[in-house]
């Protein structure tokens, strides 16, 4: 390059007087864009915890002094040794395959120190040969192996390999004091033991998830407590055996607690969920999964304090009523709150219902299965989430009907999970209206008996060819047939899983070949009743049924012509004003002036809004119509930001986040 | 008028910068912000960077001057980013030594586009390469014995490619 070109200009002046204000600012600013702190691990997930990065900023220089003083140790006069090791590291970071790093550990002692970090930070434990070979290295003595390898370990997680998995393999593990993240997935071979001794010296852990281990004992919970302070995450769900004052143990020791799941437990009360929220001031996540103990009186007090929420769960629980949110302030919004869950609590009604979509207005996931006095007033109030709500299960919601599924249906455009198992008015006109949601995955309509041939037909001609669902339960809808099953099977090529238990028609040798092995639980009326399909199954089921038409032994069906008038699918009108939306009114003004409060909330921009067949929206028609609908009311989700907030800090970066299973 | 700002390298060179050109890097940027500089301050020190390198990166930020770069906190795009033609013949054509120190430079200076390039093209020059090879490569002396070569290899093996 020139040196004299136009914005490079050097010249013969000798460096300048050493200014003050230079010199001193300049330290202040001295912020490489890597630093040598504990925080190696650039491309590591897990962004809701904290990682220690905020160590002092090394000096490039006296790193690299550092190095080039130490050449004999390390390495010899190589060029790139020069560079310090927190830029070899991010270096070697960018080899993303694993096994590329293997010859580099052999390079120089420099490099070896470096690269053995990332090999081991969290051992891939993924494959047979793996496993036998980590625990041949665990096996060996400290004084027989090169390096420490229990020192780097910071992630492990045996959930792949859950059938290696036993006492004396996770024993193995002891020492690994540096551990930050403990998953144990499914490794429901393990008693306590192991866990408590795995424990012992973590001062670093971060997040211990034991979903589907059987053991969890006090003595478990006694050791995070004592070991483990900077706790951030706890998955202990099934954990009939712990008792209120282990769980109190854990959270007067770990106050950074932000995601806490125990569940099935009579133990974990009122006063397990007061103490929780006054010591842990940063819970994200709380699931109460089928705790009965558990009653309106603390969770008002979670609700009026927990203004960062993001999931709750809680199921089964008879104490729970509307009472619930009785006591959030007047102005708090739970801008966070993504997911909520309140299966089987069936005192919820549509107070509660409406109560929440005014609350948290960016809701994602609302589960109000076998919620049972949950009517079309719920359905209406959720429709106000708009394009936010991307999951909702309704099943067993019986009072339901087609006009609440409609309603929701035509303001929640993004919807991705429907299901409406069991809801037993739901007719053709709510299968019909599915054809408006293109990202939809999955719908569940198990036991919806009123649906027959012309819904699907209606849907699979609304939704098109190259259809995004990948899920479809029709069980017990027993009027289906053969025709638009196959026609289902055509649209959908990302298909993977379709249930058409219990229908006669596909009760036959030549179909149920396809289909996969009944739980083996199953009595034998449930096994023969059993009409599942999964992975290659479906791929089988689809071209089995191709030949068949092709031979001409499936044959069409006709469109229903008054299915085929676009009229029919439209909700009657509501014949008069209905009071509950008076409620409604109400909410919606609160949340006006909740925004108004709220200045850093945009003015949004309202785009023009179709011109909609009267009665079509009813929800929306009562009120004054701007900004007061769900799609202008809230500022853009930011996509990336979106989803990085919804990852669960606890899942690993090659954990896949597993589907539904039937 | 572009604001013109006055650096001077560890060999005592003057470079007189455009303003937008050198905020490519965030230590400067933060800098100027922080402390108000005008054309009567002192030119800015920078004791870790020889004029040759400078000239390197002040060439690269010239050519980026309007290129919008991931977000430096997305680690997810800007790892998976791939290089930049221009930037990968601009690195091709200087030595090892000048790779590592425009590397240094832009770690110093907070470049994180040109940082991260030039890792990417050192990684891409280790990568699928033996220890042996590597060490050629990079003219590094082994200074394991082979005893704890050996070692090493045994302990790590599981996690080679099969």
């Amino acid at each position: 390059m020139d040196s004299d070109s136009n914005s490079v200009e050097s010249s013969v002046y000798s460096m300048p007087r050493t200014a003050e204000l230079d010199n001193n600012t300049y330290k202040n600013q001295r912020t490489p864009a890597v630093r040598n702190s504990d925080n190696k691990y650039p491309n590591s997930k897990g962004k809701d915890f904290d990682m220690n990065c905020d160590g002092p900023a090394v000096d490039v220089r006296e790193l690299a002094q550092h190095h080039l003083n130490n050449t004999k140790e390390y390495g010899g006069h190589a060029a790139i040794n020069k560079l310090p090791p927190e830029v070899l590291l991010l270096i070697f970071s960018q080899i993303p395959h694993k096994p590329d790093l293997v010859p580099l550990l052999t390079v120089c002692r420099k490099w070896g120190d470096l690269v053995v970090e990332l090999l081991w930070f969290r051992p891939s434990l993924t494959d047979k040969r793996a496993v036998a070979g980590i625990k041949e290295v665990m096996s060996l003595e400290r004084s027989s192996t090169y390096w420490d390898y229990r020192r780097y370990i910071r992630r492990l997680n045996l959930s792949f390999v859950v059938q290696k998995v036993d006492d004396h393999f996770l024993h193995l593990f002891e020492g690994c004091t540096n551990l930050e993240r403990l998953t144990l997935v499914n490794c429901s071979g393990l008693t306590h033991t192991p866990i408590v001794g795995i424990l012992q010296g973590c001062s670093k852990l971060q997040s211990v998830d034991m979903t589907g281990v059987k053991d969890i004992t006090d003595d478990i919970f006694n050791a995070l407590a004592e070991n483990s302070p900077r706790l951030q995450g706890l998955y202990a769900p099934q954990c009939p055996q712990i008792t209120n004052g282990a769980f109190l143990n854990i959270v007067r020791n770990c106050n950074m607690l932000k995601r806490v799941k125990v569940s099935d437990c009579a133990n974990i009360n009122d006063q397990s969920i007061l103490e929780l929220v006054e010591k842990c001031k940063s819970l994200i996540e709380v699931d109460v999964h089928n705790c009965p103990e558990i009653t309106d009186e603390s969770l008002q007090v979670l609700f009026a304090d927990l203004e960062q929420l993001r999931e709750f769960r809680i199921s089964q629980n008879t104490n729970i009523s509307d009472n619930i949110f009785r006591n959030i302030p007047e102005f708090m919004l739970f801008e966070r709150l993504r997911i909520v869950d309140f299966t089987s609590c069936v005192r919820i009604t549509d107070r509660t219902v409406e109560r929440i979509v005014v609350c948290a207005p960016r809701l994602r996931n609302v589960v109000l299965s076998k919620c049972l006095s949950i009517t079309d007033a719920s359905l209406r109030a959720l429709s106000s989430l708009g394009k936010n709500l991307h999951y909702i299960h309704l099943g067993h919601c019986s009072n339901i009907t087609d006009e609440g599924v409609i309603t929701l249906i035509d303001r929640c455009r993004r919807l991705q999970y429907i299901d409406l198992a069991c809801c037993s008015q739901l007719t053709n006109r709510s299968v019909a209206a599915l054809k408006d949601l293109p990202r939809l995955r999955r719908i569940g309509l198990v036991k919806c008996t009123n649906i027959n041939n012309q819904g699907i037909m209606e849907m699979i001609r609304g939704r098109g060819d190259n259809d995004s669902l990948e899920r479809v339960h029709l069980s017990y809808c027993l009027n289906l047939e053969l025709y638009p099953i196959f026609k289902l099977l055509m649209a959908c090529p990302k298909l993977t899983h379709l249930s058409l238990t219990g229908i006669d028609c596909f009760l036959r040798e030549e179909i149920t070949r396809f289909c996969r092995d009944a739980p083996p639980d199953f009595n034998e009326h449930q096994k023969s009743l059993f009409c599942v399909f999964s992975g290659q199954g479906v791929k089988k089921l689809r071209e089995y049924l191709m030949q068949e038409y092709q031979k001409g032994t499936i044959p069409p069906i006709q469109m229903d012509r008054v299915m085929n008038n676009a009229n029919r699918l439209l909700p009657a009108p509501i014949p008069h004003f209905n009071p509950e939306n008076r409620r409604l009114v109400h909410f919606r003004e609160l949340l006006a002036q909740r925004i108004e409060m709220r200045e850093q909330l945009p003015q949004p921009q309202i785009p023009p809004q179709p011109q909609l067949q009267p009665g079509l929206i009813p929800f929306v028609d009562q009120f004054p119509p701007q900004p007061l609908n769900g799609q202008g009311l809230l500022p853009v989700i930011n996509r990336a930001n979106f989803f990085r907030d919804l990852q669960p800090v606890v899942i690993d970066d090659e954990d896949e986040v597993m589907d539904e299973s039937d | 008028m572009t604001e013109k700002i006055r650096l001077t390298t560890s060999d005592d060179q003057e470079f007189i910068v455009e303003r937008n050109i050198i905020e490519r890097s965030v230590l400067i940027k933060n800098l100027l912000n922080d402390t108000g500089y005008d054309e009567d301050s002192e030119a800015i020190p920078l004791p870790n960077v020889r004029s040759s390198v400078f000239k390197k990166v002040i060439e690269w930020a010239e050519h980026h001057k309007d290129t919008t770069f991931p977000d430096d906190d997305d680690e997810d795009a800007r790892k998976s980013a791939p290089i930049d033609d221009w930037d990968k013949d601009f690195l091709k054509v200087v030595d090892q030594e000048m790779l590592y120190e425009i590397i240094l430079a832009a770690n110093f200076l907070n470049i994180r586009p040109l940082l991260d390039a030039g890792c990417k093209t050192v990684a891409e020059m280790i990568r699928g390469k033996s220890a042996d090879e590597i060490r050629r490569t990079f003219n590094i002396v082994n200074d394991f014995s082979p005893d704890e070569e050996e070692a090493i290899k045994r302990e790590n093996e599981w996690a080679e490619d099969r």
